[in-house]
């Protein structure tokens, strides 16, 4: 582009490129681009007042040396597993949430959104937008205390409820006749929906909000299964429903042991196999297999039921889901528990998927790694 | 078979877990705070502590950090973490502070319970259990 005799060109650039700094110096987030080998070409006010330097001390600096990236425990993220270096390789937008030092060595909590700049398809450096959550992490942690606290008041009395009847079904305090254990089994049925609806919202709630908080711990899959077996019995009993389990030959079950989190594990074995159960005829058959992979292990909950149609079939992890097929043979279901159960495995580093032919049955398959990745424990 | 102290805040919880526990044949005391379980434990000497998290006057927590400053907190005395609030940062900080196990109150029914306060006095925690598998 050539200058023009009387300089409109040169002008109209000036005013292009001042209002384009405007833009730039109004973001209200943290905003750093940087070229193709990551030094940084531009930083605004909001990202220097975060970040705690000045200007000069970060243009045309390397990025992943001056904005330093950590996890919860203050040791320095890689350069690989950085948001804007997964950016520029993958060539699409990342968002992750992360630790960033300030230059007084303080560390804040950010939300984080890398992308690649990209002319012509070649990417020619990157952006990286960040804000400060603190506040909003101090916001979850309060309704997370509150939902806690309310869980905890409502569950109470339920758990009176279910110890007292299972101690007079169990005889613990004299024997009683058929009708009055009959009279029992509801109340026990019944409060365990109540608990069942509680601990999903309860969890649910943690999830969304990030709250949920994990224990990793050395367990053994196949004594956690093992633990759920009484309750499960009882409820396949109630349906004449058959229900096995399957694990691998004592000499090997100590390839069941991994780091994970046993409260979760549990959980997502329970709203499995009780969907598993309620979702079978009565006379019906429902396994639960255990086998140790390479780096993880692998529970399958498989059923003999009605199955879920195919054309729901991509929706069957989503809030509220429930099939149409059995919404009208089975009334009580919240549509919540496989939501949560994807929710639960994300949070150990787990993976699920299903086959299922309507009125054939349903296999639910999840994966539980051996040992946590490092990015899930820290925020 | 062992001695067990109860730490529930809820009157007919502690009530349950003493008849539950007794029927086994264990030999149970039952007390309603933090604060009313390290008294106690200075004369019954527990085997092992069921624990509740949430109760009035001193939790938990706060408990099992007590417990810990006195100096007399003996590693055999397995600490059983009984609550209603699973996945819940509590729970993590109740390990650290060297509970064995935590179970799910709602989840759970007689037998379980005496299953595993069975199992967790034998046993320890997963940890402990699956090295002794070895």
């Amino acid at each position: 582009m050539t200058a023009s005799r009387d300089g409109t060109i040169p002008k109209r650039r000036a005013a292009d490129q001042a209002q384009a700094e405007a833009i730039f110096t109004s973001v209200g987030d943290g905003f750093i681009s940087t070229d193709e080998f990551g030094h940084i070409t531009r930083i605004n006010p909001v990202a220097l007042k975060l970040l705690g330097y000045k200007r000069q001390e970060l243009l045309n600096a390397w990025f992943p040396e001056k904005i330093i990236a950590v996890y919860a425990d203050n040791m320095p993220v890689s350069l690989i597993d950085r948001p804007i270096t997964k950016a520029l390789l993958t060539g699409k937008p990342i968002s992750e949430k992360t630790f960033l030092r300030r230059k007084n060595g303080e560390i804040i909590p950010v939300a984080v959104t890398a992308s690649p700049i990209l002319m012509n398809g070649k990417p020619i450096g990157a952006t990286q937008i960040f804000r400060d959550i603190t506040l909003e992490q101090e916001v979850d942690r309060m309704k997370s205390e509150f939902i806690s606290l309310a869980s905890h008041q409502l569950r109470t009395p339920l758990s009176a409820i279910k110890t007292y009847s299972h101690m007079l079904s169990d005889g613990l305090m004299g024997p009683l006749h058929k009708d009055q254990l009959k009279a029992l089994e509801t109340i026990i049925s019944a409060s365990n929906r109540m608990n069942e609806l509680i601990s999903t919202l309860l969890n649910i709630t943690r999830i969304e909000t990030g709250t949920i908080a994990v224990t990793f711990k050395t367990v053994n899959v196949c004594e956690l299964v093992s633990e759920l077996m009484p309750e499960l019995t009882l409820m396949a009993h109630n349906k004449s429903i058959t229900l096995k389990i399957k694990q691998p030959p004592k000499i090997e079950r100590s390839r069941l042991r991994i780091i994970s989190d046993s409260l979760i594990i549990k959980e997502v074995v329970t709203n499995l196999a009780s969907n598993a159960i309620k979702y079978t005829p009565d006379n019906g058959k429902v396994e639960i297999i255990i086998r140790p992979g390479t780096k993880d292990v692998r529970v399958s909950v498989k059923d003999s039921g009605w199955g879920i149609p195919l054309h729901s079939q991509d929706q069957v992890f989503s809030k509220f889901f429930r099939a149409h097929n059995i919404v009208k043979k089975e009334t009580t279901g919240t549509g919540l528990g496989l939501y949560l159960v994807k929710g639960l495995l994300d949070a150990v580093g787990g993976t699920i998927w299903f086959n299922s032919k309507e009125g054939k049955g349903t296999n639910f398959t999840f994966t539980l790694p051996r040992k946590p990745s490092k990015n899930l424990i820290q925020i | 078979m062992a001695k067990i102290l109860v730490v529930e805040d809820d009157k007919d919880l502690n009530n349950a877990y003493k008849i539950i526990l007794k029927h086994e044949g264990h030999e149970v005391v039952g007390v309603f705070d933090g604060k009313e379980a390290l008294d106690k434990i200075k004369d019954f000497s527990p085997d092992l502590i069921l624990l509740d998290l949430l109760m009035p006057v001193m939790g938990g927590l706060e408990f099992l950090q007590n417990w810990q400053k006195t100096g007399t907190k003996n590693k055999d005395v397995k600490v059983l973490i009984f609550t209603n609030m699973e996945n819940s940062p509590e729970v993590s900080e109740a390990y650290k502070l060297g509970a064995n196990r935590c179970i799910i109150k709602s989840w759970t029914a007689p037998h379980n319970l005496a299953h595993v306060v069975s199992d967790t006095l034998k046993n320890g925690d997963y940890q402990e259990n699956t090295k002794a598998k070895k």
